[in-house]
């Protein structure tokens, strides 16, 4: 196998063809003769002035071609033309300048983006709130079943003196119109004998319409307007006896009837519930 | 080409270690005279006080030279030398001769589509990774074989292995990746250009061969630009196959390379197409450039790789001179560079050419000298090999050649680079190994005799030759 060993011999650098310097992008490029460092390189457009210039060059053996990767014999194109785009359209005022430090307004710059941060959240946590909670409440009562739950009554229809008994809610409401006489009698009882102490004027907000529900706080029955020992009702169930502002006087009941809340519309009308 | 394997076995002295700034890389392979001596290859043995003491291995894993041929065809073969660098190289069987008039230079853009995307890892992905580790990857390829080679640290072999693998054994040849490569051939050929031997060189084979061997290591003109992924791919399939293939590496142990070359290396069985077998036609193609310096090449048909006759014209090569062995020394022993100075006093360069390929072979003449000069000094070398042809060399020539050869080709086995060739080319040529002192002793086995012989048989053969430069003085074949 020596048969090879005369042509291997060390290779010419000319024998050796297509050995290209590597640009580096850091290191400058060499010139593509470069590889015979240790020649002068041959310039072929003067004239030859020595034969030690030639010494050598002669071909001995076969051509070898080679070609590489990150090795002194491929080339490899510097990407010098590759432009970076100009950021400069997104970049903030602070840090337009390339050569300065980012470090100062670095704060500032923080400080700004977790503002923004801060009120975008606040923000969003109200509109999340109103709208969970505008979808959870409309799981709630609807607006029709809400309406059943208040009655309207005229009070022109009612005369003085009169109870009207109105059914609200599945329970009996009383409507009474006092006269003067009566909202003087009641605002002049003392408190310290009812059993359920409340002033007359903490159970009606006008005087002379008192409206009340018209169930026994005793055990629920109904009792009788304009009736009783003290001109209100009078249960005849088990003979509790209320006043004309629907306290209890005298009975088994515990307490004075309940007043439900109402609101007065305009003259005429009052809303009840 | 390359030179057949041998490595020092303890017989030569291991040189100093050179400072850690000294690379492989400094001395380039081009170097005429010879190259440093670096990291010695092998683990140097202690050298024991008794002359029947066997070699002491310095370390119980310190390796030899280990080949193994698989059943398919494929050839590993390791050296472990403990090395810090370590180097793998795919010799292929897949050089310019086995491209068709329909395919010419595919291996060009072969050569040069190494870090392409493969099946598995990107372009990017090689080229990224390799030079992470400081790797590098290159393709050196010749009319015979491609030889891809990977070098890097020790710790990183098998990264750079898997690229290696991936590029060899599963490219891809992205068609607008291979379109995007064409403008690198005539880069690549015009800096080759640049040099002119390049160009008589390859005159020369177009001159002297009918097919195969004439096909150009550079891509012809009129093909750049039409090489297509197709065709890339048909040339891989055909002719990287498990049994045109050898494995070798240095710095690695022979088990990883054996796993690897069973798991990998084995895709593509069989021998893929033979190449037509190389016809020597002779004949002359001369190049008018009008250059000052006229290079020319007188070749006769010479020996195949591995023949005796192969030997005899290395020795005859070196007894001719092939090449400056002192600087600036005046080449007393070349007696080419003698014949010529008596002839002219202008600069020239003179050699005898010789080259061995698996099948024929070139041996003869190559001249550099003065385009006014030209007839003078080509006549003047054929005179010299005429007058070494009638027995104008004594035993003490051819001893000098063979020393000359000798030092020459065991020092070029000393790098890693070097070795790595050798060890490739011949494992792939057949399979085995030889040792330096075998290999010296095939030398010293040339007789003059046969010197001789090899002299007349390229005096008597029938010529071939190839000129560049301004080719008014000089003579056409017939004329010699």
């Amino acid at each position: 196998m020596l048969s090879v060993a005369a042509r291997a011999g060390p290779f010419a650098p000319f024998v050796s063809a297509a050995a290209h310097a590597v640009p580096g992008p850091l290191r400058p490029l060499a010139p593509a003769a470069a590889h015979r460092e240790h020649k002068v390189p041959l310039d072929l457009k003067r004239p030859l002035l020595c034969r030690e210039s030639l010494s050598g060059r002669a071909a001995r053996g076969g051509l070898v071609a080679s070609s590489s990767l990150n090795a002194p014999a491929g080339v490899r194109c510097v990407h010098n033309d590759v432009a970076v785009p100009d950021f400069s359209a997104y970049r903030r005022q602070d840090v337009q300048d390339a050569n300065a430090s980012s470090q100062g307004s670095s704060d500032s710059r923080k400080g700004f983006s977790y503002l923004m941060t801060a009120a975008t959240g606040v923000a969003t946590a109200y509109v999340a709130k109103n709208v969970v909670t505008q979808f959870i409440s409309s799981l709630s009562a609807s607006a029709d079943v809400l309406a059943l739950s208040k009655i309207e009554i005229k009070l022109s229809d009612i005369p003085e003196g009169k109870n009207m008994a109105f059914k609200w809610r599945g329970k009996p409401l009383f409507v009474r119109h006092r006269t003067q006489a009566e909202i003087n009698q009641e605002a002049g009882v003392d408190l310290s004998q009812l059993r359920d102490p409340q002033h007359d004027l903490d159970r009606v907000k006008k005087p002379e319409w008192v409206i009340l529900v018209g169930v026994c706080t005793h055990l629920g029955c109904v009792p009788i307007a304009n009736s009783g020992d003290f001109g209100g009702y009078y249960c005849p169930c088990h003979g509790s006896h209320y006043d004309a502002s629907g306290r209890i006087r005298k009975g088994p009941a515990p307490l004075n009837l309940e007043v439900p809340t109402y609101q007065f519309i305009g003259d005429d009308t009052v809303v009840v519930g | 080409m390359h030179i057949l394997g041998a490595h020092s076995r303890g017989t030569v002295a291991p040189g100093p270690r050179p400072p850690q700034g000294v690379t492989a890389r400094s001395a380039r392979e081009g170097a005429t005279l010879p190259q440093k001596r670096f990291y010695s290859l092998k683990v140097a043995p202690k050298v024991s006080s008794s002359p029947t003491a066997a070699k002491v291995k310095l370390s119980p894993a310190s390796q030899d030279l280990e080949i193994t041929k698989l059943p398919n065809g494929l050839v590993i073969a390791s050296l472990e030398n403990f090395s810090p660098v370590s180097r793998i190289g795919v010799f292929i069987k897949a050089g310019s001769r086995y491209e068709t008039t329909s395919n010419l230079g595919t291996t060009h853009l072969l050569r040069l589509a190494s870090n392409l995307t493969t099946k598995g890892a990107s372009s990017f992905r090689i080229t990224r990774g390799i030079e992470a580790v400081g790797g590098s990857l290159s393709v050196h390829a010749t009319r015979e074989t491609m030889a891809y080679s990977v070098e890097c640290l020790r710790d990183y072999v098998d990264t750079v292995m898997e690229y290696l693998l991936n590029v060899t054994t599963a490219p891809e040849f992205r068609p607008w990746e291979v379109a995007a490569l064409q403008p690198q051939l005539k880069v690549d050929k015009t800096i080759a250009r640049q040099n002119t031997q390049v160009g008589v060189l390859e005159n020369l084979h177009a001159a002297a061969y009918k097919n195969a061997l004439a096909n150009p290591l550079y891509c012809p003109d009129y093909r750049i630009g039409k090489i297509t992924s197709e065709q890339l791919h048909h040339f891989v399939q055909n002719n990287f196959t498990s049994s045109r293939i050898a494995l070798v590496g240095i710095g690695v142990y022979h088990s990883t390379l054996k796993q690897v070359a069973e798991q990998f290396l084995n895709i593509r069985s069989g021998s893929g197409t033979p190449g037509a077998k190389a016809v020597y036609k002779g004949g002359e193609i001369r190049k008018q450039t009008g250059d000052s310096l006229v290079h020319a090449a007188v070749v006769a048909e010479g020996a195949v790789v591995g023949s005796p006759e192969a030997n005899a014209f290395s020795v005859l090569q070196y007894v001719l001179g092939a090449g400056p062995l002192v600087k600036r020394g005046s080449s007393v022993t070349s007696k080419l560079a003698q014949g010529v100075a008596k002839a002219t006093s202008q600069p020239f360069d003179v050699s005898a050419f010789n080259v061995n390929y698996s099948d024929s072979g070139l041996f003869g003449i190559y001249t550099i000298s003065q385009a006014p000069n030209a007839r003078e000094v080509i006549k003047a070398a054929l005179n010299q090999v005429k007058a070494v042809a009638q027995g104008g060399v004594t035993d003490a020539d051819v001893t000098i050649a063979k020393n000359q050869l000798k030092a020459n080709y065991l020092m070029s086995v000393e790098t890693s680079k070097g070795l790595l060739n050798e060890i490739g080319s011949e494992s792939l040529v057949s399979g085995t190994h030889t040792s330096p002192s075998a290999a010296a002793q095939k030398i010293d086995s040339v007789a003059t005799a046969d010197v001789v012989n090899a002299a007349k048989k390229f005096l008597s053969g029938k010529k071939s030759m190839a000129a560049s430069g301004d080719l008014g003085n000089t003579p056409f074949l017939d004329e010699l």
